[in-house]
């Protein structure tokens, strides 16, 4: 048996086991005994064991260059990296989706550990099981072992004896003398994954993906248990958790984006990055609304929702980016993978929306109804309103991401939204969230006096109108923009006045005011280098400098890097600074791929990405093909094709195999003007050669003719035929170019900013975390108590 | 709270109406060359690339010029804002969004459809062994 196969059989057991597991959660929820526990336990275990000796036994083949196996002939080859060959696992589909199930089998053991101690086990794993069940489910129909010749059977498989000299075969069944043959090589892994990016972004992504299932598990825990408020506490520390990781994925993403692929910003609103957005802002939105709940009890449902949807959304979203169902319509290729994915995709939303919202509806009606009491000067009206944008953006987002299915639906024809919905849509929204993150800090839980809350907005106001100026003051902008860049502005000293005055008191809870103030000053680095960068597109021909932007560029030449891979170094000066830049293009049969390169200055970035090179071009030939006296236009005059002169003397001479001559008689005829013009062949022991002639134009320019070669026709000499060339004069007016390199150079200000930024919120949920798994493990101390 | 449940549904009506307007706006509707020549909208046009007549690139100005013929047969030159796409050349068919300036299509945009990957594949195993 092949290794693949134990593989294939593994995967499949794992699957099993996740299901008993998630059935005897369910009977120790239903008995409430613990008979069961110790076999649902074992029938998680098993599953997390045998999905982690199968992902080895993959990353072994894959180590090995085992090309029997179509995934790894797909995605990878010999000439890799080991770093690279290791993150081939999940180039594809079938990896991918195994390394989601392989973080999301590892998460599940810490996750058990922790439910066991806050009394949620049995509801939290029976869920969670059927989650990993699921994921499982779709590596045993997309099986990441698949043979080779089972994907190209007419190719591959052979009967009859085995050839000499052929040893990359496997025998198939002896008694039928059935074999294959398979791959030496793989077809190598796409050039625009080939970089470190390859090797953490997509590992932070998926344990992101991962996490998110945490809050969704709780939040039907909590309707199984008919706990409709302490949940919150259990599942808080995971949310924020998932938030920030998956919210760091997308920012490296959105860096990778920047950085390597060139697509000139973090943001292209592309269906990838969109679908890791939605699950992210309904996560940040749950997490804001679970603190009403704590404080006044408000908001049951709307946290049942949220939570659902966050999961729901990032299957809806592997669904958008993994069935195909969004065709040609982006720019990222979806690759179709058949219709089982596509089904079985479109079944596991089903099922999870169905689980999740059948019990909530079930349910509503012994839920606790909380009247609400707040004002509207109240940080629950204010989170309340937050949260809410943060929905309707995910909803922009989704339905703009969905568009080629909505249009298919509505006009029969897909097509994308531009990015202008985006903005469009996001922009007031992002006006709003912006400026309710710096207001929600200012506020106190269910009323505040108008009076204090105007005091508490003086500085921050004042702060943020003198931002607002030194924007205004980098250019003018659209008024929706430079309100956006007060709202963040307000934000960023709001969230400031207040986290000091909470470190003051408790340093342990300022997480929150530490992650506003992180994604204050993301926006405002979106503001200066998205709307303020400036950009040029340059021309540069080799060793001439060009000034554009401010700066002196020089393109200097190329210089191979790995395979079909140039750098193009630029030089590039202003006053003191002496840089060198050097975007890379790389060329295939298919395609040319571009990857910029940048100068990151303290205040700004300098962003350069090629858009083509050209060769230097030389004067215009034009080539002819006379028959005896024929004629020809040329360029404002006509020459005619007279006759060979090849005479008596000459025949002897090539009778003696002595050089001989043979002379075309041509005649120019440009107006009335006729002149004769005489092309050569010498024929010599080495070969012929051919002279040129010059005719000097009325216009007194200058047109080459060169004889190219004798045709000439032994039965009937009237047909015989000769071909010349004539090189055209120069344009005085276009100079001769050299080689050229076109790049597209821009300007990208305060840049930093987002990177300041993202680093800030991460710390702002770092801290968040840990203040929220202790109160989560204080309430399960109260609980046990009790 | 009745004042709430209103300007909460105001809220949302306001959305929902921005979120439609844009949707429907930004999505550029497809048509052939004549409908295109006739709308002042920013359209978008399927069809296939005239091997026979020259592409060429203006450096200068980096705009990529192509013949495409629609596919109702007319044949329009097609200048796109920027270098030559990628898989130009392998392209079955192309998607060109943008509008006319005279008689040129002046496209934002240029989405070239490849063929099946399952061929190419097949050919790669060849290839490969």
């Amino acid at each position: 048996m092949l290794l693949g196969q134990i593989g294939g059989l593994i995967v499949k057991l794992a699957f099993l086991s996740a299901l008993v597991g998630a059935f005897f959660y369910y009977r120790v929820h239903r008995d409430r005994s613990n008979r069961w526990l110790s076999f649902a336990r074992s029938g998680y275990h098993l599953a997390t064991l045998s999905l982690m000796t199968s992902s080895a036994i993959f990353l072994y083949l894959i180590l090995t260059h085992q090309f029997q196996y179509t995934y790894i002939w797909n995605y990878s080859s010999t000439d890799l990296p080991l770093s690279l060959l290791i993150s081939t696992f999940y180039a594809g589909q079938e990896g991918s989706f195994t390394l989601w199930a392989l973080y999301t089998s590892v998460i599940g053991v810490f996750l058990m550990q922790y439910a066991a101690k806050n009394d949620y086990e049995p509801e939290v794993m029976s869920v969670y099981s059927l989650i990993l069940g699921f994921l499982l489910l779709m590596l045993v129909v997309k099986n990441p072992f698949t043979f080779i010749w089972d994907s190209f059977p007419n190719d591959l498989l052979q009967t009859g004896a085995v050839p000499a000299g052929i040893s990359n075969y496997v025998v198939l069944d002896a008694a039928k003398n059935l074999w294959a043959r398979f791959p030496v090589e793989g077809k190598g892994l796409n050039p625009l994954l080939q970089n470190y990016w390859m090797v953490i972004h997509p590992q932070i992504l998926f344990i992101g993906f991962s996490s998110m299932a945490v809050p969704y598990a709780h939040a039907v825990a909590g309707l199984m248990k008919r706990d409709y408020n302490s949940w919150i506490r259990v599942a808080t520390p995971w949310s924020v958790f998932g938030a920030m990781v998956l919210g760091t994925g997308i920012i490296l993403g959105g860096y990778w984006a920047y950085e390597t692929l060139g697509w000139g910003g973090f943001w292209g609103w592309d269906p990838v990055e969109n679908s890791s957005l939605v699950p992210w802002l309904l996560c940040v939105a749950s997490i804001h609304t679970t603190l009403t709940q704590r404080k006044s009890g408000a908001f049951v449902k709307t946290n049942f929702v949220l939570s659902l949807l966050t999961f729901i959304t990032v299957l809806y979203s592997t669904f958008l980016t993994r069935s195909g169902v969004l065709g040609d319509t982006s720019v990222h290729s979806f690759v179709d993978p058949g219709n089982w994915v596509y089904w079985l995709l479109l079944g596991c939303i089903a099922v999870f929306s169905s689980i999740g919202f059948g019990l909530l509806f079930s349910r509503m009606k012994e839920m606790p109804r909380v009247p609400v009491e707040h004002s509207f000067v109240s940080r629950e009206f204010a989170l309340f309103l937050g949260a809410f944008a943060l929905s309707f953006m995910a909803l922009f987002v989704v339905v703009g991401t969905s568009s080629p299915i909505i249009t298919t639906i509505l006009k029969g024809k897909a097509s994308a939204v531009e990015i202008m919905y985006y903005v469009q849509t996001n922009l007031p929204l992002g006006i709003g969230i912006t400026f309710l993150s710096g207001l929600g800090q200012l506020l106190w839980w269910r009323h505040s006096k108008t009076g204090s809350l105007l005091k508490s907005m003086v500085i921050p106001v004042l702060l943020a109108l003198a931002t607002t100026v030194l924007v205004i003051l980098m250019g003018w902008e659209e008024f929706e923009i430079l309100l956006f860049a007060f709202c963040s502005a307000f934000s960023l000293f709001a969230n400031l006045q207040v986290g000091y005055g909470i470190y003051r008191g408790n340093p342990k809870f300022v997480g929150g005011s530490i992650a506003h103030i992180g994604i204050a000053i993301m926006c405002l680095g979106f503001i200066t280098s998205e709307r303020y960068d400036d950009k040029a597109t340059v021309s540069l021909e080799r060793n001439k400098p060009v000034e554009a932007l401010g700066y002196t560029l020089m393109y200097t030449g190329y210089r191979p890097m790995e395979r079909d891979r140039f750098a193009f170094d630029i030089e590039v000066v202003k006053g003191e600074i002496k840089r060198t830049v050097a975007p890379s293009m790389h060329f295939s049969e298919q395609s040319t791929l571009r990857h910029p390169d940048l100068i990151n200055f303290i205040n700004k970035d300098f962003y350069v990405s090629p858009v083509s090179v050209e060769q230097p071009s030389g004067p215009e030939v034009k080539s002819f093909t006379l028959l005896k006296n024929a004629e020809a236009e040329v360029a404002g005059f006509n020459v005619r094709f007279l006759d060979f002169d090849f005479d008596a003397f000459e025949r002897g001479a090539m009778l003696e195999g002595k050089n001989f001559v043979i002379n075309v008689e041509l005649q120019v005829l440009e107006g009335k003007k006729k002149q004769p013009l005489t092309l050569k062949m010498i024929n010599t022991g080495s070969g012929p050669e051919f002279t040129s002639a010059t005719y000097v134009a009325a216009d007194r320019r200058s047109y080459e003719f060169t004889l190219v070669r004798i045709i000439p026709d032994r039965e009937d000499k009237g047909k015989s035929m000769m071909e010349f060339t004539v090189k055209l004069p120069e344009d005085p007016g276009a100079a001769r170019k050299g080689e050229t390199l076109v790049v597209e150079a821009s300007i990208k200000p305060l840049i930093n900013l987002v990177w300041v930024g993202t680093v800030t919120l991460i710390v702002g949920f770092a801290l968040t975390i840990v203040r929220r798994a202790e109160e989560a493990r204080m309430q399960s101390e109260k609980w046990r108590q009790e | 709270m009745k004042m709430k449940v209103v300007v909460g549904l105001a809220v949302v009506v306001v959305g929902i109406i921005l979120g439609a307007v844009n949707f429907l706006e930004s999505n550029v509707e497809y048509m052939d060359f004549t409908g295109a020549e006739r709308t002042s909208k920013k359209a978008q046009v399927k069809g296939a690339w005239v091997r026979e007549e020259a592409i060429a690139f203006d450096a200068e100005r980096v705009k990529f010029s192509f013949s495409m013929k629609d596919d109702n047969n007319r044949v329009v030159r097609v200048v796109l804002d920027g270098a030559k796409p990628n898989n130009f050349e392998l392209a079955e068919s192309i998607v060109v969004k943008g509008r006319f300036v005279g008689e040129e299509f002046h496209a934002t945009d240029v989405l070239t459809k490849c063929p099946s990957k399952y061929d190419g594949d097949a050919d790669a195993v060849r290839k490969t062994l």
